[in-house]
């Protein structure tokens, strides 16, 4: 759990983050999300200390922050970057055992970790791991980043716009790896992004900040059902609202009795993907199929639209 | 298909015709320092060693001239070398009349630009083959083999500066080694004390503006007057310090030629570190911190190689630079090959300024052909670019 009590960051008389305070369950996944100046990356970097706060403090599974040096706090969390900030002068192996060899684990160690988080990642580490980063695509440098933040086993990890640098497909692909990581290890992660979208999709819980004040701290389904401020408001975009709500939920929660003609879509694919099949394809309902294959019932148009309406 | 000229041909061919016709290839003279005669290439080989040469030369040049393989230049270039190379030698010996010591052959402006015009054509060459750095290394192995073997062989014995070498072979290696101790002494001094101050530039953006003015300033002050700024402060130090002067140190001599170079050297170090560690990705930086790096775990582990292949060239200049400077130190008795320079310039006798050059202009040459192949050795493991 991080406890995050009245931060305050001022450089000179500005205040880049004005007294914040919330409260970071474990094991969930909360996303910051601010335009470029709100303060959301500083208040990322307060709680691994890159930043010291003016007041205020932050408390890690009760712990305040400042109980160890900053080096050593700064090991025990991961902490992955917009454009990676992999070592261009050391392999990809070394660049994800920086931690672990900072920590003093014993080589063969490192090598079963690093070894054990690449085919996590999809990488082959005899393959890729002797290359050098800059012989990498954008796509493996990022997944290198990932992997060089988790390499210690850290309890939470710190992402500051982690996927920024990627092209849409590749940076949906890697959205749906951080969901899996965080399932497998439990890890508490908390992201930065400037992108709504990015949140509701990733986020348990989205703290929206402006010129430094936490405006709302909520589950995405409050966000969009209930803008705290016009900012929010602004920030969620007020076209797709129903489309972001929708995408929140899975088509099993959906499925109405009875059958339909025509191509089906899994129980878990989300309740957005399942309209925008029916509309482009000109039907009225589909059918849907569980993972062995087997059909379950159907979802409707009409039974998606009254679900995309604003929550009472 | 029209014939086709190489455009750094033409002007190989140029200089070749004009080396081998027209300007004199090897110059006698009665005795060391009065003025000497011209000799063309037939009269100072004997027949048919003159018109071979000829003939070389005008087919090396007509290969240089046309658009040719690369293998048919480079043969070219290292034959026509070879030969001038080789009978330079035979016209010593074959000038020298019977029993004459006194009489010096020394090569003249056809021979030096023949020299120059084939080395352009075999530099032209290696580069377009674009060899890696330890094939560099390797031709310029080869080449300074192949000059010890001419040296050893005594195929130059005649020639008037190995004459000039005969009479003062100990002094040579001793003034040879005094050079490389002055060059490289104060290049690691200059590493030693340059890069701490460069690291510490970087860090406390206060005082690189300061020093690096300094060291500016310092760079300026033409060397003669350097020596002579430091003789007071260094007679003062070995007056008054006790045993400095049992070090060496004095107001004249090596002390102040070593500081001298060291002084030089401090600029392109410190400068090459500051920039070279500016250079580093902030973003890489700002992992390392988050990673939780120590200050000095970021230096060492991070900034510094990143940053290694700038102070490399930073090194290679200073290098470069301190080896010509060093014939310098010769003039307040600090020693080294501008022994021989200034001796000749003193007795006007050319042979034995370049019995102090020649040597000199080789080392610089050679380090810089190895610091070269170091520097990209170094720096092509790593990419410049870090984000995607």
């Amino acid at each position: 759990m991080i406890e995050i009590e009245n931060i305050t960051k001022r450089y000179g008389d500005a205040a880049v983050v004005d007294d914040v305070s919330m409260v970071i369950e474990p094991h969930t996944l909360t996303v910051i999300v601010g335009t470029s100046g709100s303060g959301k990356t500083t208040l990322l970097r307060m709680i691994n200390r890159l930043v010291e706060p003016t007041s205020g403090t932050i408390k890690l599974d009760g712990v305040d922050n400042r109980s160890v040096p900053g080096h050593e706090l700064r090991r025990s969390i991961g902490y992955a970057i917009q454009g990676n900030g992999l070592f261009p002068h050391r392999t990809v192996a070394q660049n994800i055992g920086t931690v672990p060899l900072l920590l003093g684990w014993d080589a063969a160690r490192i090598k079963a970790r690093v070894d054990e988080l690449m085919s996590l990642l999809q990488l082959d580490p005899a393959a890729f791991g002797p290359r050098y980063p800059h012989e990498l695509s954008g796509g493996q440098q990022q997944r290198v980043g990932v992997a060089r933040a988790l390499a210690a086993e850290p309890n939470v990890l710190l992402m500051d716009e982690p996927f920024g640098a990627l092209d849409p497909i590749i940076r949906t692909k890697a959205q749906q790896d951080l969901l899996a990581i965080q399932k497998r290890f439990g890890t508490t992660i908390i992201l930065v992004t400037h992108d709504m979208e990015e949140a509701v999709h990733l986020g348990d819980r989205i703290a929206v900040m402006d010129a430094g004040k936490l405006i709302q701290y909520a589950s995405p389904a409050e966000i969009l059902a209930k803008p705290a401020t016009g900012f929010v408001e602004t920030l969620v975009g007020a076209s797709d609202r129903p489309f972001k709500l929708l995408s929140l939920g899975e088509v099993r929660d959906a499925v109405e009795p009875g059958s339909a003609d025509g191509e089906g879509i899994a129980a878990e694919a989300s309740q957005r993907d399942a309209l925008a099949e029916l509309l482009w394809s000109g039907r009225a309902a589909m059918p849907v199929t569980s993972e062995d294959g087997t059909a379950i019932g159907r979802v409707t148009v009409q039974g998606l639209v009254k679900r995309a309406a604003r929550p009472q | 298909m029209g014939i086709r000229f190489d455009k750094l041909g033409v002007v190989i061919a140029a200089i070749t015709a004009y080396g081998a016709f027209l300007a004199p290839f090897a110059t006698f003279r009665a005795n060391r320092i009065v003025a000497g005669e011209p000799r063309s290439i037939l009269e100072a080989l004997p027949s048919p060693a003159g018109l071979v040469l000829l003939v070389i030369l005008v087919a090396a040049g007509l290969v240089a001239l046309f658009k040719t393989p690369l293998a048919a230049r480079l043969g070219a270039s290292a034959i026509a070398l070879v030969s001038l190379a080789l009978l330079i030698g035979n016209a010593g010996s074959y000038l020298t009349p019977e029993g004459n010591t006194f009489a010096r052959i020394s090569p003249a402006s056809g021979f030096w630009l023949l020299i120059f015009a084939f080395t352009l054509l075999l530099a032209d060459v290696l580069t377009r083959l674009q060899l890696s750095p330890v094939g560099r290394v390797a031709v310029l192995g080869i080449a300074a083999a192949a000059v010890w073997l001419l040296l050893a062989s005594g195929q130059w014995d005649s020639l008037s500066i190995l004459k000039e070498y005969a009479n003062r072979a100990d002094s040579f290696w001793n003034e040879a080694k005094r050079h490389v101790q002055l060059a490289l002494g104060s290049l690691a001094a200059a590493v030693l004390v340059g890069i701490p101050l460069g690291i510490l530039c970087h860090r406390v953006e206060a005082l690189r503006a300061g020093v690096l003015n300094v060291l500016n300033i310092v760079q300026t002050i033409p060397s003669i007057a350097l020596f002579g700024i430091l003789i007071a402060p260094l007679g003062w130090v070995a007056a008054n310090v006790p045993g400095a002067s049992a070090l060496g140190i004095r107001g004249i001599g090596a002390a102040p030629s070593f500081v001298a170079l060291f002084l030089y050297s401090l600029l392109p170090v410190v400068a090459n570190t500051v920039v070279g560690l500016a250079g580093v990705p902030r973003i890489a930086n700002d992992a390392a911190r988050g990673m939780g790096m120590t200050g000095w775990q970021r230096l060492s582990g991070v900034e510094f190689p990143l940053a290694f292949p700038v102070i490399l060239t930073g090194i290679r200049i200073v290098l470069v630079q301190n080896i010509g400077l060093a014939t310098i130190a010769a003039l307040i008795g600090g020693g080294g090959f501008g022994v021989f320079v200034f001796q000749g310039v003193g007795q006007t006798a050319m042979d034995l300024v370049l019995l102090g050059a020649v040597p000199t202009v080789a080392l610089a040459f050679a380090a810089a052909i190895i610091l070269d192949a170091v520097v990209e050795q170094v720096a092509t493991r790593r990419s410049t670019t870090v984000a995607a």
